[in-house]
């Protein structure tokens, strides 16, 4: 391990360190407040080390790893990701009454999950698909039941453990057909290597798929996710949306391209059968939900059918469609989970998820309105907001691949989508006169929010729309990630052989 | 410039009308009259120097400006306003003019947002009508719906969400058509020269015929058929309209239509010659049942705005049948056409909000003899009607007879069944009147004439009906050079089919 | 002097305009004053026009106003052009509208809206002199339009009462019918001939089209559709006899003088197309007698006396359809003249006594008021007289009897259609003296107000009975002999033989004779057979003007009405609903599938699962 390989790797190293410190300062009194600098901090230090890792791309260190264009602008989007969520979850919790709840497991949480998809995005082998996947898995449970006081987050983290279970013997199952197929567990290899039972390799990429499928939320292994959506805190709920799925979906599309998987017809054909499910049966169960976190889910599974068509189009063009439309739609679900978790509709603290906390909003809270309104705005994909470069890139994706059936879907899923969006939307723009109800229980001064949560707010508000009016920033770094493709992945750099000795001298 | 300072000045505008509601609820008003007064001075300013076009491949081009955008898909801020485009940004001033001072009949609450709404709805309505970029055209395309269906949803009448959400799922879903259409156009285009660009000139330069053509025209040709209305696609308009506010629906009905024909005349046959030629037989064959059907449908109503709404079903049924007719008269004919539907539709739904703000309603049965009470609301709304049932000497007449002239040339039925609609219009438009203001007053207890103020709202429209009626050439001297540059943009088709359609 | 023609339609319609903008503040007087000095100050003006136009050596007088408009070669002016035809007709409309408005002043004393009516009427004078004078075809559409608009605002003046609306309406719509046409026949000549200017197209056109091929037949019918809905001619003459719901001046101008004989004009002003297509000229003579002989019939049958006036109009404007058919034009546009002036005069006076009689319209409860309303006894009986051409000492008789003589003579014309003549003849002194003998003589049965008429009533009335009887003397066909070509009389002589005359003088008196027997004698072979049965069940055919408006009725307005009520809620809208529909039912069906128990969600993944397998091994 040469010190590129350190370099390389920068990242993920700040990440770890930070997770040792965390764990040694938890012992310490006030410890809560030393954490809510911690995690901030690391996070933002791993940001700042993707440049220096980026000099050193495209880089294979171990057999495990690869540090290339599309892991390092990946990485960036999950580690950009988790610090809004890391933010929006202090602010969210501050904002609970009762005793301040004890927040540093959370952030070690949270760091390890983060660790888990940086691994995720370079993964190129059996073995760091496996850990990442893991690593970003288990942490994850705790984090969605963490209120351990209340029933609903115990319940929607005990439904994930459970999936998440049976997903992943599915996913240990197809890497075992395929091992047992090929011989071998680099992804690159998988497609060189000779087989006699490429049926086995089939058997097992479609596994593979399924457990995606699972995680990614995509019909019909979508159920879990409106329970776990609505049962976790909307901070965990952002985290599960964004970094989790972009995570999943950075590794499944570079497994996919490295082992030609699309090419034969089966994970082809189920792929695009789901992928059509999804975008179809994601906007119908969301039609008259009255549960705005819900709703947020069944359009997340929608969200997550449209990405497939990038995924299926594939290519240095997939590449960058994919990233760009997880890039809009992280920011734009973060944006809207944040105002659900910050807006307190009443003195009970909880979150603000039924239809009728947002009647009539605009009246009481202008400001948190408007944003939720630009969000859901994003999410029908309307021009002049992120959400519509995101759908442009879609909409060429299934172009550029050719792939109509898929863009038919699209069309009619965005049509039924603009329903529901625009629905919720009007409501927060009802007259005063049209709800009577809780709106007045609704204490009318916006100050509840911390000087951190409002800076949230108006920093997504400023990308939503920034980069929606002037795309071409986040363009020319999505474009990086489309290189992926183009280049084969480089040669291992080992120290010289000659040197080779056993470990004991 | 000057475009972009126009969209520029009706989004501030916006804004600062937003912002003045805390002043008091008389301030948004008086800014957006100054606004719009401000946007008229500009665009006559841009009118009278039409002389001095910048003369480019797309035909003679009278304002032009050029920006870069999102150069990795090549698309830039390319606005450019030809005679076509500058009639059109002129009617949605005026139009504007008119909805922002009819905005109080039935405004009366959050005064400063609606405005806000109301303007960045014209806003979006000149970006469509200047935009040269496909992308750019899109984009206003469909950022003008929200307001517009913000204006429906909050300031309307009883059923306003529903309609509201069906006026955007009608037009925002056939939006997603145009898209994908404008994105195969340009990926066709890549494909052919490897060059990304979404520019509307050099896409017409091109002049490439790829397989999946009449795909790709049908993606454009539903999308602008939904907001012209064409008839089996128009089932949202009628609702909109009643639920709309007053003067959302003046500027519904004067100017978003007016979207769909600009984008049919602008975008269809010039990019896609050979398509278009083979699209057009139907076409026309639609645009004469559209005439037909919402002149039935139009009579069948009961409620004032419903019949208003069908009226401009029909009336839009003749820009449809001018368009496809492809004739020099017939798109100038089509054009002028959708002046006067804008000046004298827009006429009724001032009128239509007048009554219904004195008696509380809408439906005609309980109208009835109102010309005793208000003899000067009367007398206007008959004026209005007449020009709709296309008297000569009034604007409508003028559109009328240049679309049957051009569409004789192409088919002598469609001209015959089309001038059997203008009887029909003679039904719908005498049936308002006698159900609004004739037969034994019902005593009604909101019966009030105007006052000046509005009959001079109301005058103005009238001149300008009787001016476009009684002296259109310089509208025709300013559209012709355009229109014959987008003629010959599809003639090559055009002369290859001549044989192939005349035959209907 | 000439050049101010445009002064004679610009009069009325600054008339028109004034009562528009200020009428509502104008004193009810000064409202009357604008009205009937417009047109009383656009007839001096005519009147100053014809005498510089006689002076003038040139057949005829262009005045271009501006350009209406121009595009892809097609241009239209804003044009006025006088020649005699043209100067006749200006002449009658000025002439007879200004003694109608002022007739108008007396008729209305009482009523509300005088401003609507003044307005209106200056507007149809306007509109009417448009149409008489225009240059080209489209000028003279306006004005074709402009008149049905305002005839539309006139009869249903006394809007309260729906009927009228209805009138009113039917009016508008039958003649849009004929207007569309019309409007056809311009597209047709443009797209043919490049031009609707009229003297370009009338030497233009034998150029351009051959004589009996399709284009100008198509054009000349067409343009014959639209002087059958303006003219109220077989088959769209049903809006007239209604048309009377309108005020009795209204009637008078419009549905007698002018608009009604905007079809004659038409067609007389067009006898170039023509006379390149001579089927439809002998069509337009077939549906001049036709009509003819059906409205004479129909005019028997009625008994309200504005409805027998209607008929009798319709009938009067068959006789010269039926001259133009036969190639006599200008004889038609004398009995234009001459019709104008007797039926105008009837029509007032019937009004006149309808206003003394509390609106009493049934002549069978009328009865001997001649002697108490002495004037306007004179006036009907002058007008009655002229109306059924009574030999030499009516008007009437000169035109008509020209008509029947030509016809007969022209080589084009025929004794079948002069048989059809003489019978109307005879019919039409029938029915008038009907109506004198049932409401001047005999037993008085409604007793008349004793209010007396102003002068202002009785002065029009008085000039027009002049007229009626001594305007035979103007010898219109001579002055039109430059503008219209003659009559294809083969040799004939221009006038009829004596012989001729003497047979066609007959027949008024014949139609008296009976008229008399019938009604004051009331004994004769005659009354039998007016009482038996075969004339009572023909009576309720005749009233109604031979079913038409019944078949009407059956063949469009029920259609029209199940039609709209069928379409009412919008069939297009229904896919709509229906995606609608399908999308709920989604959402309904997939909702089931959220049931929350954990056994279930794993259970759909190992059956996705399964299908995905399923999917490798099958493709």
């Amino acid at each position: 391990m040469v010190f590129e390989d350190f370099l390389a790797l920068a990242p993920l190293l700040v990440l770890a360190v930070a997770i040792v410190i965390g764990l040694l300062v938890a012992a310490l009194p006030g410890s809560d407040r030393m954490m809510a600098g911690l995690t901030p901090l690391a996070l933002v230090l791993a940001l700042a080390s993707l440049p220096m890792a980026a000099e050193t791309a495209p880089r294979l260190v171990t057999p495990l790893l690869l540090v290339d264009g599309y892991a390092l602008v990946f990485s960036g989007l999950i580690l950009v990701a988790a610090l809004l969520v890391a933010v929006l979850s202090r602010a969210a919790f501050a904002g609970r009454p009762g005793r301040p709840p004890r927040l540093q497991e959370f952030d070690l949480l949270l760091l390890l999950a983060v660790l888990g998809a940086l691994v995720l995005t370079g993964a190129t082998h059996m073995i760091s698909f496996v850990i990442g996947l893991e690593l970003l898995s288990i942490p994850l449970l705790a984090l969605i039941a963490y209120p351990r006081d209340e029933p609903l987050p115990l319940e929607a983290g005990l439904k994930y453990l459970v999936i998440a279970g049976v997903s992943s013997a599915t996913l240990f199952f197809g890497l075992a057909l395929i091992y047992a197929a090929t011989g071998t567990m680099d992804f690159a290899a998988i497609a060189r290597t000779p087989t006699a039972h490429p049926a086995f390799v089939v058997a097992g990429l479609v596994l593979v798929l399924v457990a995606g499928g699972f995680k990614l939320s995509l019909i019909p292994f979508h159920m879990w996710a409106p329970d776990v959506y609505q049962g976790a805190p909307a901070p965990v709920t952002a985290f599960v949306g964004t970094v989790s799925k972009a995570a999943v979906f950075a590794l499944l599309f570079r497994l996919f391209e490295a082992t030609g998987a699309l090419a034969s017809p089966a994970p082809l054909w189920s792929l695009s059968a789901i992928a059509f499910a999804s975008m179809i049966g994601g906007n119908l169960l969301a039609l008259l939900q009255q549960n705005v976190k819900r709703l947020l889910a069944y359009s997340s599974i929608a969200h997550f059918g449209y990405l497939m068509v990038p995924l299926l189009a594939g290519g240095t063009f997939g590449a960058e469609a994919g990233l760009a439309y997880l890039a809009g739609y992280s920011v734009t679900l973060i944006g809207a989970l944040a105002v659900v978790g910050l807006l307190r509709p009443d003195a009970s603290g909880r979150e603000a998820e039924r239809w009728s906390d947002y009647q009539g909003l605009f009246r009481r809270r202008p400001w948190l309105a408007g944003l939720f309104a630009l969000m859901l705005l994003s999410l029908a994909g309307i021009p002049l907001t992120l959400g519509f470069i995101a759908k442009l890139y879609a909409f060429a994706a299934g172009i550029d691949g050719a792939a109509w059936l898929l863009l038919a879907g699209l069309i009619a899923g965005s049509t039924i989508g603009l329903f529901y969006y625009l629905r919720l939307a009007l409501a927060l723009f009802a007259p005063a006169g049209a709800v009577a109800g809780p709106a007045d229980a609704m204490p009318a001064d916006a100050t509840g929010l911390t000087l951190p949560a409002r800076g949230l707010l108006a920093a997504l508000a400023v990308a939503l729309v920034g980069l929606g009016l002037w795309p071409q920033p986040l363009i020319g770094l999505v474009r990086e990630a489309g290189t992926l493709a183009a280049t084969e992945p480089p040669a291992l750099s080992r120290p010289d052989p000659t040197e080779a000795r056993s470990w004991t001298e | 410039m000057t475009l972009v300072w126009l969209i520029g000045l009706l989004l501030a505008g916006g804004v600062v009308a937003w912002g003045g509601e805390r002043f008091g609820s008389a301030w948004p008003r008086s800014i957006a009259v100054t606004v719009m007064l401000i946007a008229l001075v500009m665009v006559l300013g841009l009118w009278s120097g039409a002389a001095t076009g910048v003369v480019t491949p797309g035909g003679p081009w009278i304002a032009h400006v050029e920006a870069d955008w999102i150069p990795r898909f090549g698309i830039a801020f390319h606005f450019g306003a030809d005679g076509l485009s500058l009639v059109l940004v002129v009617l949605t001033i005026i139009l504007g003019f008119a909805a922002v001072i009819a905005a109080n009949i039935d405004v009366k609450e959050r005064v400063g947002f609606f405005h806000f709404n109301l303007l960045w709805t014209l806003a979006g309505a000149v970006g469509v009508f200047t935009a040269l970029d496909l992308f750019l055209f899109f984009v206003f395309w469909e950022a003008m719906l929200i307001p517009m269906a913000l204006i429906i949803a909050l300031w309307g009448h009883e059923k306003r969400r529903a309609a509201a959400l069906k006026f955007v799922l009608f037009t925002q879903g056939s939006g997603l058509l145009l898209f994908a259409a404008i994105l195969a156009l340009v990926f066709a285009h890549y494909g052919d020269t490897g060059l990304w660009t979404f520019d509307y000139l050099t896409l017409l330069a091109a002049e490439g015929s790829w397989p999946g053509n009449l795909w790709i025209l049908l993606g454009f040709v539903i999308a602008f058929a939904v907001k012209l209305p064409m008839v089996p696609l128009h089932s949202w308009l009628p609702d909109a309209h009643t639920e709309a506010p007053t003067a959302g629906s003046v500027v519904l009905a004067g100017v978003l239509l007016k979207t769909g024909g600009y984008g049919l005349i602008r975008f269809t046959a010039p990019l896609f010659p050979e398509a278009a030629q083979l699209l057009a037989p139907y076409a026309m064959a639609l645009g004469v049942f559209g005439i037909l059907y919402g002149a039935v449908l139009a009579y069948a109503q009961s409620d004032f705005k419903r019949l208003v709404a069908y009226s401009s079903v029909s009336h839009m049924g003749f820009v449809l049948l001018g368009v496809f007719a492809a004739t020099l008269w017939s798109l100038q004919g089509a054009v002028i056409q959708m002046l006067a539907h804008g000046l004298s539709t827009g006429g009724l739904f001032i009128m239509a909000g007048l009554l219904q703000h004195r008696l509380g309603t809408r439906d005609m049965q309980r109208f009835g003899g109102l010309w005793a009470g208000m003899p000067r609301l009367g007398a206007l709304t008959l004026i209005f009607a007449v020009a709709a049932l296309g008297l000569p000497g009034l604007a409508n007449f003028v559109g009328e007879f240049l679309v049957l002239l051009g569409t004789w040339e192409r088919s002598v039925w469609a001209a015959a069944f089309a001038a059997l609609g203008m009887v029909g219009a003679v039904i719908y438009a005498l049936a308002l009147i006698q159900r609004t203001f004739h037969g034994a007053p019902h005593g009604n207890p909101g019966v009030r004439d105007l006052d000046p103020r509005a009959v001079g709202l109301l005058a103005v429209l009238v001149l300008l009906l009787a001016g476009l009626g009684l002296a259109p050439q310089p509208v025709l001297d300013t559209t012709a050079p355009a229109l014959e540059a987008l003629l010959r943009l599809s003639e090559p088709a055009i002369l290859a089919g001549e044989v192939a359609s005349h035959g209907l | 002097m000439v050049g101010l023609l445009f002064l004679v339609p610009l009069l009325p319609f600054l008339g028109f305009l004034v009562l528009l903008v200020g009428g509502g503040r104008l004193p009810r007087r000064a409202v009357e004053a604008i009205g009937v000095g417009s047109v009383a100050l656009s007839f001096a003006v005519a009147v100053l026009v014809a005498i510089g136009f006689a002076g003038l050596e040139g057949e005829s007088y262009r005045q271009t106003l501006w350009r209406w408009m121009a595009t892809g070669g097609f241009s239209a002016d804003i044009g006025l052009w006088l020649d005699p035809l043209s100067l006749v007709m200006m002449l009658v409309v000025t002439g007879v509208g200004a003694l109608i408005l002022l007739y108008s002043v007396g008729f209305l004393r009482g009523e509300a809206g005088a401003r609507r009516y003044f307005a209106a009427m200056t507007l149809f004078v306007a509109s009417m002199l448009v149409l008489v004078l225009a240059d080209n075809l489209l000028f003279l559409y306006l004005g074709w339009e402009g008149v049905g608009l305002c005839s539309y605002l006139l009869i249903g003046f006394w809007y309260r009462e729906p009927a009228n609306g209805a009138a009113a309406r039917k009016a508008f719509l039958v003649t849009r019918i004929g207007d569309a046409a019309l409007l056809l026949g311009l597209v047709l000549i443009v797209a043919s001939l490049g031009t609707l200017d009229i003297p370009v197209l009338q030497d233009r056109a034998p150029e351009a089209w051959t004589a009996g091929s399709t284009l100008p037949v198509a054009a000349a019918a067409l343009l014959l559709a639209g002087a059958v809905g303006k003219s109220a001619q077989l088959p769209l003459q049903v809006w007239l006899p209604d048309a009377m719901a309108g005020p009795s001046p209204v009637s008078a101008l419009i549905h007698a003088a002018t608009m009604v004989t905007a079809g004659v004009y038409l067609i007389a002003r067009m006898h170039g197309l023509y006379a390149l297509a001579p089927a439809v000229q002998t069509a337009v003579a077939a549906i001049g007698a036709l009509t003819l002989l059906l409205a004479a019939i129909s005019a028997l049958g009625q008994s309200d006396i504005k409805r027998v006036l209607a008929w009798s109009t319709i009938s009067q404007i068959g006789y010269m359809v039926m001259a133009l058919g036969a190639g006599a034009w200008g004889a038609a546009i004398f009995h234009f003249m001459t019709h104008a002036f007797f039926k105008a005069l009837l029509f007032l006076a019937a009004g006149l006594v309808i206003l003394r009689l509390h609106e009493e319209h049934d002549i069978r409860r009328m009865g001997g008021l001649a002697m108490k309303l002495p004037v306007s006894f004179a006036g009907f009986l002058a007008g009655a007289a002229s109306l059924a051409a009574l030999p030499v000492v009516t008007a009437g008789a000169y035109s008509k009897d020209l008509i029947l003589w030509q016809v007969a003579a022209s080589t084009e014309g025929g004794l079948l259609l002069w048989l059809a003549g003489a019978i109307g003849a005879v019919l039409t002194a029938l029915y008038i003296f009907k109506a004198v003998f049932l409401v001047f003589f005999g037993p008085m049965q409604t007793a008349p107000e004793p209010a007396p008429a102003s002068p202002a009533m009785l002065g029009p009335i008085v000039v027009l009975a002049v007229l009626a009887v001594f305007g035979g003397g103007l010898a219109v066909p001579a002055q039109l002999a430059g503008t219209l070509p003659a009559p294809p009389l083969a040799g004939a002589p221009g006038h009829p033989p004596l012989a001729f005359a003497l047979v066609s003088a007959a027949l008024p008196l014949l139609g008296l004779a009976i008229a008399w027997a019938l009604y004051v004698g009331r004994r004769g072979p005659l009354t039998g057979l007016a009482a038996s049965r075969a004339v009572a069940r023909a009576a309720p055919v005749a009233a109604a003007g031979f079913g038409f408006d019944a078949l009407y009725e059956r063949l469009f307005v029920r259609p029209w009405h199940a039609l709209a009520r069928t379409l009412r809620d919008d069939p297009a809208d229904r896919p709509a609903a229906g995606l609608a529909g399908l999308s709920l039912g989604g959402y309904r069906l997939l909702r089931e599938t959220q049931t929350g128990r954990v056994r279930w969600y794993a259970a759909s993944l190992a059956g996705g699962m399964a299908a995905a397998l399923a999917l490798g091994v099958l493709s």
